[in-house]
């Protein structure tokens, strides 16, 4: 790169400082007021400075039991990534060996899939888990999760089975290893960043989902996500404030995960850009 | 690897993908086409009050041996589509219509009429293309720029910007809508900030400015998408062929428009077809910034018609006509993996 000159670099530099306070802006001041009371919140003039308190937090991890909606998200999240991953191992793996025209077909429905809208489900889902009797179940928003994971699952997992080279499989099967022995005990060691990377975007669609798990669940069953949805209407000030608190507590995991794996995250996006 | 091994292996997922996305998709048209409604019975309530015995009569559904309520279904064709389309004019309505699944009576008053004549359907569609062209635009922009600026700061620089610009990527849609909208309610920072300068703006009480703040939202939200994958696609920009260019007298403007841009064609390409596909289903700020009162998307439209009015009947044609626009902004989509593949096989 050759030198810019001053004044472009001054403006590139109020840009991206520009870019920071707004990417930053809406998430560090939902913390910064979730510490407030009401009325030190949303007041006129806003003040910058205000009394701090805890008592949005201990009002809805206690006393509304937000705990058990964290408890229902992780086992929800939990269980369908890994699910969604040895589900989608197998089929990735399929679809990176196989040269038959099958395979194509099935990337190809896989990427209708992938672009439907989730509401267009729900009728069904709402008759069918009605007729079943599994409405309002965790198994049942878990399947539902996974299968809607499963298109971007098996297209992202095959580009990383692509990558590694086929002779590796044929040692395996040479020296006596089934199909499935080799996929195991070769192929999966060796695939395990990019088993990360996929998990880490099935991680995300499952924890930030919001139609699916507020349609399919309620009472005792919400997860995070839909449990805070109350809040998009709330006129009490207590039950907003109560909200505020519950957006930071849900965020606070996904800026963890921004910290471990931004690497992985980042090699994730480009990884289905480069391969198309 | 033989076809035998491949179905082994891709069975699990084909069949959890034919079990949970194909078949609910073939039972949304058949819902799309039918009307279930409770059967109603007329009883006589008697109830002892201190002023002697009341009857009142009143109406309630039908219940089987089993205490289920007897539903009466039936086949009606295109009415439902023809509802959620506005089509029903005053003869349909009265005539051939079938009764809600709630129940309400209402079709035949003027009022219900005229508020069933205007086309929900195409209102949500239209904001949804709205949503989706003007984002576009502002998302290939300001990503381009954003990656242009951070290729040329320092290293340590990079990394802090890239972290941060993740958050309104992964952060969750709910969540994101939420904060944006108590940064732009009343006695919230931004309406304070813009009051300075002598703007003052109601944001959640007019329709131009809540369309305004969902697709505020949406920018933020995906700009960093179109940041990162340009910012790695500048990475492997070929330097020879930038070199050849300087040597050539190039300017840098030259260069970035013969050189830099071709080179990330294929990628702004990549990034229009999965914004396509994503802001067709933009649901959560419609849902939290304006509850659907100025505005709803194709994808708000079906579950409010679900959970709202509780008519899976109509929510399911509302759900067809969502998926046959969705049919068409894949196209494009299709053929390009279409020809990719074929080279690549």
């Amino acid at each position: 790169m050759n030198k810019r000159s001053i004044p472009m670099s001054v403006l590139i530099y109020a840009g991206l400082a520009f870019w920071l306070v707004l990417a930053s802006l809406p998430v560090v001041w939902t913390a910064v007021i979730s510490f407030r009371q009401y009325v030190d919140a949303f007041s006129s003039p806003v003040q910058w400075v205000a009394p701090f308190t805890l008592e949005n937090y201990t009002r809805l991890w206690i006393d509304r039991e937000f705990y058990r909606n964290f408890f229902n998200t992780a086992l929800v999240t939990v269980c369908t990534v890994t699910i969604s991953l040895s589900v989608g191992c197998l089929a990735g793996y399929a679809l990176a060996r196989y040269r038959g025209s099958l395979g194509f077909w099935l990337l190809l429905v896989a990427l209708c899939f992938r672009a439907i809208p989730h509401s267009s489900l729900l009728p069904s889902f709402f008759s069918i888990f009605e007729a079943l009797g599994i409405r309002n179940t965790y198994v049942s928003l878990i399947f539902v999760l996974v299968a809607i994971n499963q298109p971007f699952t098996i297209w992202m997992l095959r580009s990383f089975f692509i990558n590694i080279p086929q002779e590796l499989d044929e040692a395996a099967l040479v020296d006596g290893c089934t199909r499935f022995q080799a996929f195991r005990r070769v192929i999966i060691p060796v695939m395990w960043p990019g088993v990360v990377t996929t998990g880490l975007f099935s991680f995300l669609l499952a924890y930030n989902d919001f139609l699916l798990s507020s349609a399919l669940t309620n009472g005792d069953k919400m997860t995070m996500p839909a449990a805070i949805a109350n809040s998009i209407t709330a006129e009490s000030e207590a039950l907003l404030m109560q909200g505020v608190a519950g957006a930071v507590s849900i965020t606070i995991p996904l800026i963890i995960l921004v910290v471990i794996f931004q690497k992985q995250i980042v090699g994730g996006l480009t990884q289905g850009a480069v391969k198309g | 690897m033989k076809t035998k091994s491949f179905l082994q292996f891709a069975g699990p997922s084909v069949a959890l993908m034919l079990l949970l996305l194909a078949a609910p998709l073939l039972t949304t048209f058949y819902l799309s086409v039918r009307n279930c409604a409770l059967e109603m019975e007329m009883v006589t309530i008697e109830e002892s009050t201190p002023f002697g015995k009341q009857q009142t009569l009143t109406q309630r559904a039908k219940l089987d041996e089993k205490g289920q309520a007897i539903k009466n279904c039936s086949f009606v064709g295109l009415s439902y589509y023809r509802k959620v389309l506005g089509l029903d004019d005053a003869s349909v309505a009265t005539g051939a219509a079938p009764p809600e699944a709630d129940g309400s009576a209402a079709a035949g008053s003027p009022k219900a009429l005229s508020k069933r004549a205007d086309n929900e359907f195409l209102g949500a569609l239209r904001f949804t293309l709205i949503y989706t062209f003007v984002t576009l635009p502002f998302v290939l922009g300001i990503g381009f720029l954003m990656a242009l600026g951070v290729n040329g700061v320092t290293q340590k620089l990079k990394g802090a910007i890239i972290s941060a610009s993740l958050l309104p990527f992964i952060i969750t849609p709910v969540v994101a809508a939420l904060s944006i909208k108590w940064l732009f309610r009343d006695n919230g920072l931004v309406p304070y900030l813009l009051s300075k300068f002598g703007i003052q703006v109601f944001w959640m009480a007019e329709a131009w400015s809540a369309r305004a703040l969902i697709i505020v939202y949406g920018i933020w939200h995906v700009v960093p998408f179109a940041f990162i994958v340009l910012y790695a696609g500048l990475q492997s920009v070929p330097q020879d062929s930038l070199e050849a260019a300087t040597i050539d007298g190039a300017t840098r403007w030259q260069k970035l428009r013969y050189v830099t841009l071709p080179h990330l064609t294929p990628l702004l390409v990549f990034i229009t077809l999965i914004h396509l596909m994503d802001a067709y289903r933009v649901f959560e700020p419609v849902m939290v910034l304006t509850q659907g009162a100025f505005t709803t998307s194709v994808q708000y439209l079906t579950y409010h018609i679900l959970i709202s009015e509780n008519n899976p009947y109509k929510a399911s044609a509302a759900a067809v006509l969502t998926l046959g626009g969705i049919l068409v902004l894949l196209v494009p989509l299709l053929v390009k993996t279409w020809r990719e593949q074929k080279k690549g096989l």
